[in-house]
């Protein structure tokens, strides 16, 4: 772990040499960031509620996606952009290094103006969170975690099965975005609004509702079921095949010529 | 069995078929057709510890593709590579700690910040305890002259002093094997005879396996005393450098400083040309041998100097290339 953190550490460093880039750009990306916030708060300013979620309700499920998306974006950038990796041939380099290969990866590249994003959804979620008047409890904060930490995950993991995709086809796959921004998109407000094809796509297949739909209701006490606090851990289940599948993926390998 | 041994190997890449055309460019689109290169087939050759080994030939003939197996970067279809008993890309891990592996089109230092920063965080993947590390780096530091340029950004050094670097990280964790992909493309010449020097050197030390690709000669000549050459993906030639000259080396260029007028017509003698002070001439030394020439030579006038001059092994791998049309 030693090795990734240092590893993170000298990313910055180099970002910040180019010190003045990096302020404009963390600036604007805060800028474009509070725009997705105004068009709920705007929508809101319409309607009471859709389908039963009030304002803040919706903001604290946005929050926990951007949260999620964001931590990514800037730890774990390099399987993003991991097409890239592979068409310049740094990914060699990654296998002849004696360490974990995905960990590798992972700080291969990184985007720390992205931590602005970071930052602002913690605001929201804080905010969210204190509007709400939640009726705390231990088990509601241990919800309220769990939905942090699966939201880092299953991002962590789509981005993982986008990366396996690079392999077969060396280019990136412009379809990921339909599982990753796309995704990201719909999942930022409660997916109940949904109808049922996308409810089931969203539990099944790419199961952002157990991230931010299932935990939710029981986090805002519209649902007693305690199973729904826990529901999170399922993506603890489903990021291992994604893991498995990358290094299927690694084994077919050809490089790139030089 | 050999510290480096290699028993038929056979690599395939599956390609897609690419035509010109933007029509066949939808059409492909489409349906895709794909050819098989083999880039490699059935190469088979071992390594001692501590040789240098100069691995040759063409683009395109393989050498990349044998390199990154070696290393382990990629799995063969066929056939058995052991190293130090360990097979490369099975025991990934373990492997790569014993070997150091420099390529000279693609950098591994970070472009940003100064290589001093890279090396410490090839000290923490390593593993590489301090003191060790400060050794091995003050070491590297004063034998490739870094002193100067290990604090500045990577982006600003020259292709020279960048490749010390390269060499110099991938040497920190003191590997056994050391693979060069054509280590001085592009450098000037006073950078090339540092880093030539720096590699014997090493490999006398430290008895460094290294194995070498280049396309500059003056890089074989210098370091491999033996070569393989490689060609459409086999081996061709397996051996000692000065043999395989030898072979191909059958002209002379006997330049003979005189002020009289040669006339000579011999067997053997393929041209004769004046120039400024003398004349330069032709010889093939499978039907006259230099002494017999001078000999000739000395008999009808007075010789102020000679030059003999070896063929180039630039000429000679062209003739093997199109010996064995590759």
């Amino acid at each position: 772990m030693k090795y990734y953190i240092n590893a993170l550490g000298m990313h910055l460093k180099s970002e910040l040499e180019y010190r003045t880039s990096f302020i404009f750009s963390f600036f604007s990306q805060i800028i474009v960031f509070f725009s997705y916030y105004f068009v709920i708060i705007s929508l809101f300013s319409k309607f009471d509620n859709i389908k039963g979620f009030t304002m803040y309700e919706v903001l604290l499920c946005f929050a926990v996606i951007q949260f999620g998306f964001a931590f990514n974006e800037v730890f774990a950038r390099g399987l993003d952009k991991f097409d890239s990796l592979i068409v310049h041939g740094t990914f060699d380099r990654v296998l002849l290094r004696p360490r974990n290969i995905i960990i590798q990866v992972l700080y291969n590249e990184s985007d720390f103006v992205k931590s602005s994003r970071l930052i602002q959804s913690i605001i929201i979620l804080i905010i969210a969170v204190i509007k709400l008047k939640i009726k705390w409890s231990i088990l509601k904060i241990i919800c309220l975690l769990l939905m942090l930490i699966s939201a880092v995950v299953i991002f962590f993991s789509i981005f993982l099965l986008a990366a396996s995709y690079c392999f077969i086809t060396v280019q990136g796959l412009e379809v990921r975005s339909v599982f990753t921004d796309g995704g990201k998109h719909m999942a930022q407000y409660p997916i109940g609004i949904f109808n049922k094809g996308f409810i089931f796509f969203f539990t099944f297949i790419i199961p952002y509702a157990f991230v931010n739909y299932y935990p939710l209701l029981y986090f805002i006490g519209k649902s007693n079921k305690v199973y729904y606090a826990f529901s999170p851990l399922l993506l603890f289940i489903y990021v291992i095949p994604c893991i498995l599948i990358f290094y299927l993926g690694v084994k077919k390998y050809e490089s790139a010529g030089s | 069995m050999s510290f480096i041994e290699v028993r038929q190997i056979s690599k395939t890449f599956k390609l897609a078929k690419k035509k010109s055309g933007l029509k066949e460019a939808i059409k492909s689109f489409f349906k895709r057709e794909y050819i098989y290169v083999e880039a490699v087939k059935d190469i088979s050759f071992s390594i001692e510890k501590g040789e240098i080994v100069g691995y040759i030939g063409p683009n395109g003939a393989g050498k990349s593709t044998t390199i990154k197996i070696l290393s382990g970067i990629l799995n063969p279809d066929k056939g058995k590579c052991i190293i130090d008993k360990m097979v490369p890309w099975e025991d990934r891990k373990r492997f790569v700690k014993k070997i150091g592996v420099v390529f000279g089109q693609r950098s591994q230092l970070w472009w940003d910040i100064p290589t001093e920063d890279t090396f410490l965080l090839l000290k923490d993947i390593y593993d590489i305890p301090e003191e060790e590390y400060q050794k091995t780096k003050e070491d590297l530091v004063e034998k490739l002259n870094l002193k100067d340029i290990i604090n500045i950004p990577v982006r600003q050094l020259s292709l020279g002093q960048r490749m010390r670097c390269e060499i110099a990280a991938s040497l920190l964790h003191n590997p056994e094997i050391l693979f060069l992909d054509e280590p001085t493309i592009g450098l000037d010449a006073v950078s090339k005879q540092l880093v030539r020097d720096f590699i014997k050197r090493l490999n006398k030390e430290k008895q460094t396996t290294i194995i070498l690709t280049s396309h500059d000669t003056s890089d074989l000549e210098t370091l491999a005393k033996r070569i393989i050459l490689i060609g459409k993906g086999q081996v061709l030639y397996d051996g000692s450098l000065k043999k395989l000259k030898n072979k191909y080396e059958t002209e002379r260029i006997v330049s003979i400083k005189t002020k009289e007028k040669l006339e000579i017509r011999n067997k053997g003698i393929k041209s004769k040309k004046k120039n400024g002070e003398g004349y330069d001439i032709v010889i093939d030394t499978k039907v006259i041998t230099i002494s017999e020439l001078l000999n000739i030579i000395s008999k009808k006038i007075v010789i102020e100097d000679i030059e003999i001059d070896n063929e180039s092994l630039d000429n000679i791998i062209v003739k093997i290339y199109k010996d064995y049309k590759i």
